[in-house]
């Protein structure tokens, strides 16, 4: 019942949750009209906007909020674990992208059977790295907002987590040119949210045009899949051995 | 509270799961680079044969291939030939509905578009603004020769491609046919109702990779896909279907006349995009392929002759073996060679030098900076190759070209209008 009630919690934590959900839609169908894109680019814009930003957006300083404002010692009372804490937050988060991923795609349906521009083959594959994509970076996101505590620390973790990833993704292009790919690149690649396979993973690359004979390549998508719950795991790891190190007393930071 | 027993075995199967996935998908060239040279299998070969004889056989021949990439839209192209050398390809993209369409007919080349055309590679902003529409190009062609492929790829309409160049249907020579490394079967496959025989053929000791479906009723193919290994791989996939071999093909499909109201677009010749003589050459600092830098600064005071080359490309190959000769007879007066190669991945790159003995310097890099470079010193047309410059000793540049002549009477004659001490 309490796990119930803190994922249903999670699920409506602010009041303006509903605005980010109806401003990321709209963006979808502006950037519909605006750009007419095929499915390839239109998959990567869910990709970037539903798995990174609305992650972002969702889940920074969940924890860092609930810290701050004293809310953690109602919710982590013993004999609760403070790992269920996280674990519930984490699923709350994913189940309101799910539900969220799902109503891009009715959108997206909606406006292909309007204007018949897009190709709709990998819909689903797009949808599901991009829930994987937000799995892994909300974790990552709320891990974090365990250490940066203070109060209405949102902002500033979405900003340097944007701004991480931006640094990041830079490196990753300077990176690219280098014939013999250094440990830097290998780290980017595999140790943070793993953006790039899974773009590979939704567009086809390990399947139609993957680098070997043309049948999809089952074994490559399913070892993407099982890297990115790993990544979502691990970072949620870290999180709950930092929350469940702390002892929170009934002061307010 | 979980016990600190089952908390081992649960990381212990995340890391093992972890571990397979990171094997499976990790891009090791290792693992599969020496299993792409393909040996030749007289079974597969025979396939092969079978389906250049089936084109240059028949009378005529009328297909549409869909070309796409995981990077690239999918283009259309609609493409009819008849014998001894009509041709028609009509070039679309399925989001926007705009068609340029190329009839060649007799040593004449008439392209033109319907609407208002995008902007193509090749195009300046005023060009555009010009011929977007009601426009047209009129080019001489050589009648035996003309390579449907790169007429279509010169424009830079579109970044997919044809892999198998429809010209093989007038006879001309597949310009990769060279350098098959070996072709092998893998089996059938159904591709929509056409039950095909796949043939896997490598290419420059697997810098590139065909796999090709050939349907066992026309042995001619329905699905080709090549794997272009450059410093990252690129994938294209182009799919036939409606494959009519010998139809009646409208004698009106295949000849054109523009209309009075239409204006001709007379195209720059691809050397206008280098940079003209006098014109200072942009100065760089790039990654050496042996590791460190190389500057064009650092051969201030010698003649260079800036070759921008790819492991792909098959004339860069043709010309590879006789690099190294020059580059020796020029060493001792005053000029150097100096290879730029932005696009390959290190091991291919040094394999092809290693076979041919290359020792003068070379630059490989693939970073955006390297691009830009290349952009400015080949304007738009940046992946024909291979590009000559000759550099005098104040980085001013004397003449630039693209492709190679046998004789190098041009690389003489400009090094000695640069300096250098050779002899007529």
């Amino acid at each position: 019942m309490r796990a119930y009630e803190l994922i249903k919690e999670t699920f409506f934590r602010r009041t303006y949750i509903w605005v980010v959900h109806l401003v990321w839609l709209a963006l979808y169908g502006m950037y519909w009209w605006l750009f007419l894109p095929d499915l390839a680019d239109w998959g990567r814009f869910v990709l970037i906007w539903g798995g990174l930003l609305l992650a972002l957006a969702l889940s920074a300083g969940i924890f860092g909020d609930d810290i701050a404002s004293g809310r953690i010692c109602v919710l982590a009372t013993k004999p609760f674990w403070s790992g269920y804490l996280y674990i519930y937050r984490m699923v709350g988060l994913s189940l309101q992208a799910a539900v969220h991923l799902l109503l891009a795609g009715c959108l997206i349906i909606v406006l292909q059977s309007l204007t018949r521009r897009v190709n709709m083959n990998g819909l689903a594959l797009w949808l599901l790295a991009s829930w994987l994509l937000f799995n892994a970076c909300a974790a990552l996101s709320t891990s974090l907002s365990v250490v940066v505590e203070r109060a209405f620390n949102s902002l500033v973790i979405l900003f340097f987590a944007v701004t991480g990833y931006v640094i990041v993704a830079l490196l990753a292009s300077e990176l690219r040119g280098q014939s013999e790919p250094p440990m830097l690149q290998e780290i980017i690649r595999y140790a943070c949210p793993p953006f790039e396979l899974l773009q590979k993973f939704a567009g086809g690359e390990h399947g139609q045009y993957s680098l070997t004979f043309g049948r999809f390549s089952t074994t490559k998508a399913a070892a993407c899949i099982v890297h990115a719950l790993v990544l979502t795991i691990a970072y949620s790891t870290i999180g709950i051995v930092l929350l469940c190190r702390r002892d929170f007393s009934r002061v307010r930071d | 509270m979980v016990s600190p027993v089952k908390m081992c075995a649960f990381i212990l199967v995340l890391a093992l799961l972890e571990a397979w996935a990171l094997y499976t998908v990790r891009l090791s060239p290792a693992r599969w680079y020496s299993a792409m040279i393909v040996k030749d299998e007289p079974q597969a070969r025979a396939l092969y044969d079978a389906m250049t004889k089936a084109m240059r056989e028949s009378k005529s021949l009328s297909y549409t291939a869909v070309s796409s990439g995981p990077d690239g839209r999918a283009t259309i192209y609609d493409i009819f030939l008849r014998k001894p050398h009509a041709w028609r390809t009509e070039v679309s993209n399925h989001l926007t509905e705009r068609t340029t369409i190329l009839v060649g007919k007799s040593g004449t080349l008439w392209i033109y578009w319907s609407g208002n055309r995008s902007v193509w590679q090749i195009d300046t902003a005023d060009s555009h603004q010009k011929t977007r529409s009601n426009a047209y190009i009129e080019k001489c062609i050589s009648v035996a020769g003309c390579s449907i492929r790169s007429e279509i790829a010169s424009l830079g309409m579109t970044w997919s491609n044809l892999i198998l160049d429809p010209s093989l249907f007038h006879g001309n020579p597949d310009p990769y046919a060279a350098f098959i490394d070996g072709i092998r079967s893998q089996g059938t496959e159904a591709v929509g109702r056409d039950v095909c025989d796949v043939i896997e053929i490598s290419f420059m000791k697997a810098q590139r990779t065909r796999y090709i479906w050939l349907s066992r009723q026309d042995h001619l193919p329905r699905k080709i896909k090549e794997i272009n290994r450059l410093a990252d791989s690129h994938v294209t996939v182009v799919q036939w279907s409606d494959v009519k071999l010998n139809p009646r093909i409208p004698p009106a499909l295949l000849t054109w006349s523009p209309p009075e109201t239409s204006k001709r677009w007379h195209l720059s010749p691809p050397e206008a995009s280098l940079l003209k003589h006098g014109q200072a050459a942009p100065e760089f600092t790039l990654r050496s392929i042996n590791g460190g830098a190389i500057s064009l600064s650092d051969y201030r005071g010698s003649i260079v002759w800036l070759y921008i080359w790819q492991a792909g490309s098959p004339l860069c190959r043709k010309q590879m073996p006789h690099l190294q000769s020059l580059y020796e007879s020029y060493r001792d007066k005053g000029a150097v060679i100096l290879g730029l190669n932005a696009t390959d991945s290190k091991r291919i790159a040094k394999g092809l030098l290693k076979d041919n003995g290359i020792t003068f310097p070379i630059i490989l890099d693939s970073s955006t900076t390297a691009e830009k470079i290349i952009a400015e010193y080949c304007g738009s047309r940046t992946s024909e190759v291979p590009v000559s410059y000759i550099i005098d000793e104040h980085a001013n540049v004397v003449d630039a070209w693209f492709g190679f002549e046998e004789q190098y009477d041009r690389v003489a004659a400009a090094l000695r209008v640069a300096g250098a001490r050779i002899e007529r």
